[in-house]
């Protein structure tokens, strides 16, 4: 992982060596021209100095020649020593184009020496006339070398001319050249930190992003930052904490629906007993009472009436124990035999009752008081209101894993708008029921039985009847009987 | 908006480059080699030409042979000299040459005692050999070690013989030459006059000039004024020529003259090719050059020892203004 301290670092020291590599480039280079310039000075100097070393001496010899004492023997002989001395020097500067005038200028400073010295000769012989010849000569040599410098110094710069011009032009050139790679450092610099700054901005500005759609309340968008420093990791963890938070979330919901579903249960449980008490008071006194009348009946010799208070004494028995607990279908069907019973008496062949019973399916649990409520409001919309009675046929079979539990009348029918409005529970009368207990209260509790919707379905055609369809999963999960348990 | 501002910055950094690039070649170009240094003293043989009319075409070729024959003979030669015969600067010239020790000297020979002085003194004294070319100065008064030119006797005859073909046995000669004569002149009037002294029909009138433009005009003038039948002119002082000629042409027409002269001067061989002049006297000075080097480093290096001190002669030959040759 490349963080941003070793990105700047980096960016940096390069930086440092590009402007170190430019800076010791043109400090070599302008040591070079310098030494070139020095040794072309030199060269110079070196010829001036024979001018005047040769000058020196004929004024040496001069002093000499008026007055020859020892101090101006030593003075010339001082002058002569130097003249040597720069004559070596100036040997050193023969080259290709001037070794001819060089070595005549060498030759020349020899004659100079030899001349001056066969005029101090002379003159220590006392022959005046041959030194101040001598000394005529060696004035004339003297000027000679002064010429000849300036002729050689004159060559030098027709030789060294184009060299000249091209280190000036150089220098020229050097001081563009600083201002191109000024200019050019510049821009890499601009592009490269703009670069650099970029690589950190935008994962600071893609985080922020996330942080804003995470603020608005979206957990389930993934954190993505293209990068690989520090805000990488930064955006990492965030996204691990979104993906916590959202789990979080997810539990609470669940949570809260399910406490929810289990209040809603209670309340439904509680609104059944009330109602159920409410209607039938003391119904203990009533089950007792009915039982004596039916040994009355019995002892009274009417039979028919003493077996239909037996059903009526079983149904509210049911009635009384069942509603808060499952039962078998079994059980069901008993009691759905006992009630035809009961309104068989009381329509006698107005009613037309139809039973196909699978035996195998009676085992499977349901809720307690399903099939009653709904036979009682077949007998209801079907039965009572038509002067020529109906038929009313229950059909329990197996389809694969689910029983089928199908309630027919040839009443009627209802619309399909009807329909609606009572499978979501918007119409719910239940007056005139035996149980209290409505359509809608039984599509409610198997719901919450299964815990699976649409176990209720109505099929009807105005004029031709209604069909009432219950879906019994033949399994069922035993959280929900213990959800049901526990109102 | 982000792209345009790195297209931007990209397509700058590249004209940087570019610009950048051909200013460090330009920058960086190593400058010149400078001339390499010796910095051993070669003893290499020194010699100098010297001569009192530098950028002549005559001398230029002296001075190109010599070269040519220097580089071969793999010694040192620098041709030094005066321009327009100035004396003391060609006396001065020798001196330093010869106090620079050169190894030998070339030099046109001139006939005054100065001259001669430093030959025969000076020269001996550092023992440098001295070789006049082109104009000789007797042996015996320079002590030169020999000459390398035309036999200038020889030339007068040559000169005088095509006169007298051209002119006829008989008519009067001008001869125009220097007021202080140098030995050169002698002896081509002394050529000149061995030839026509055997016509006694042709009249010779010899005159002397000083050197400047304006003498030399006066001087034709008087000739003429003093000889008007004259119908031939020989200028000896090649230079001469030139004003003679612009006189002759200002009083008449140039054109039925015999004017005749030696190819050492300046004009010499624009006035033949204009016609103005019937002939000249071609010598070699190329040949002269390379000759005398020849020479010179024969005696140094001790081939020849002693030079012939009569000269080695080179060839010359008549050149007309009809193109014919002899």
């Amino acid at each position: 992982m490349t963080t941003i301290q070793r990105k700047i670092w980096l960016l940096v020291s390069v930086m440092l060596l590009i402007m170190g590599i430019i800076w010791m480039m043109l400090t070599y280079y302008n040591q070079q021209t310098q030494e070139q310039t020095n040794t072309i000075l030199q060269r110079y100097l070196r010829m001036n100095e024979v001018t005047i070393a040769s000058q020196k001496m004929i004024t040496d010899l001069n002093n000499f020649l008026l007055d020859p004492t020892e101090f101006h023997k030593v003075q010339i002989e001082k002058s002569i020593q130097t003249i040597e001395e720069v004559q070596q020097d100036v040997a050193k500067l023969r080259n290709e184009e001037n070794a001819f005038a060089v070595t005549n200028y060498i030759h020349l400073i020899d004659s100079l020496v030899e001349t001056t010295q066969r005029s101090i000769l002379f003159s220590e012989e006392q022959e005046l006339e041959g030194s101040t010849n001598e000394f005529n000569e060696a004035n004339r040599i003297s000027m000679y070398i002064s010429e000849m410098t300036l002729s050689i110094l004159e060559r030098e710069l027709k030789t060294y001319n184009r060299f000249y011009r091209e280190i000036i032009q150089q220098s020229e050139e050097l001081k563009k050249l600083g201002i191109w790679i000024l200019l050019l450092v510049t821009a890499i610099l601009l592009l490269a930190t703009y670069w650099f700054s970029l690589s950190i901005t935008r994962p600071v500005h893609q985080l922020t992003k996330a942080a804003n759609v995470l603020a608005k309340g979206r957990f389930d968008e993934k954190i993505k930052v293209e990068s690989n420093d520090e805000i990488a990791f930064l955006a990492q963890t965030f996204d691990e904490m979104r993906i916590n938070i959202n789990d979080l979330i997810l539990e609470i919901q669940q949570k809260a629906q399910l406490e929810h579903e289990l209040q809603q249960s209670k309340l439904l449980l509680k609104d059944s007993q009330l109602k159920s008490l409410q209607s039938q008071i003391n119904p203990h006194f009533l089950f007792n009472t009915l039982n004596t009348l039916s040994k009355k009946a019995y002892l009274d010799g009417a039979e028919e009436t003493s077996d239909l208070l037996v059903s009526v004494a079983g149904l509210l028995r049911y009635n009384l124990k069942r509603i808060d607990r499952s039962v078998t279908l079994y059980e069901e069907v008993l009691v759905l035999y006992q009630y035809m019973e009961i309104q068989k008496a009381r329509f006698a062949d107005r009613l037309h009752f139809k039973a196909n019973i699978d035996e195998t399916c009676l085992h499977v649990n349901i809720p307690g008081l399903t099939l009653q409520p709904i036979i009682e409001n077949a007998v209801i919309h079907a039965i009572e209101p038509e002067e020529n009675g109906g038929t009313i046929s229950v059909r329990i079979y197996r389809d694969g894993s689910w029983i089928i539990v199908e309630i027919e009348d040839s009443g009627k029918g209802i619309t399909q708008e009807k329909i609606e409005l009572l499978l979501n529970g918007q119409i719910d009368s239940n007056e005139g029921h035996s149980t209290g207990i409505g359509f809608q209260n039984v599509v409610k509790r198997l719901h919450l039985f299964y815990g699976m919707d649409n176990l209720v379905s109505i099929k009807s055609e105005v004029g031709t009847g209604t069909k009432v369809i219950i879906q019994i999963p033949e399994t069922r999960e035993e959280i929900s009987d213990e959800a049901i348990d526990r109102g | 908006m982000r792209k345009k501002i790195v297209v931007l910055l990209a397509a700058l950094i590249i004209v940087l480059s570019y610009f950048t690039i051909v200013s460090a070649t330009k920058a960086f170009r190593f400058a010149s080699e400078l001339p390499a240094s010796l910095s051993e003293m070669e003893d290499s043989v020194r010699i100098v030409l010297i001569t009192q009319e530098l950028d002549t075409p005559f001398w230029n070729k002296v001075g190109k042979g010599a070269i040519q024959q220097a580089k071969k003979e793999n010694v040192e030669l620098e041709v030094w000299g005066s321009y327009g015969n100035n004396e003391d600067d060609f006396l001065k010239k020798m001196e330093i040459a010869i106090h620079s020790k050169v190894n030998g000297i070339i030099v046109q020979g001139l006939d005054t005692d100065e001259f001669k002085e430093l030959t025969k003194i000076k020269a001996a004294f550092y023992g440098i050999p001295v070789i006049t070319v082109a104009n000789d100065v007797p042996v015996e008064e320079s002590l030169r070690k020999t000459y390398v030119g035309s036999d200038q006797f020889f030339a007068g005859q040559m000169v005088a013989d095509q006169l007298i073909k051209e002119m006829g046995a008989a008519g009067e000669v001008i001869i125009l030459r220097d007021e202080v004569q140098a030995y050169y002149q002698k002896e081509r009037i002394a050529g000149i006059q061995n030839v026509l002294d055997n016509y006694p029909e042709v009249n010779i009138i010899i005159r002397g000039t000083e050197g400047t433009n304006e003498q030399v005009i006066s001087t034709t003038q008087q000739l003429m004024n003093e000889a008007p039948r004259a119908t031939a002119f020989i200028a000896v002082n090649a230079n001469y020529a030139g004003p003679m000629i612009q006189e002759i042409g200002r009083r008449t027409q140039v054109e039925p003259y015999h004017i005749y002269t030696f190819d050492d001067g300046v004009e010499s061989t624009v006035l033949l090719e204009q016609g103005k002049l019937d002939g000249i006297l071609e010598q070699k000075p190329e040949e002269m050059g390379r000759g005398s080097v020849k020479w010179l480093v024969e005696w140094i290096s001790g081939k020849t020892v002693p030079l012939n001190s009569d000269g080695y002669l080179t060839e010359t030959n008549m050149l007309t203004s009809d193109g014919e040759t002899q």
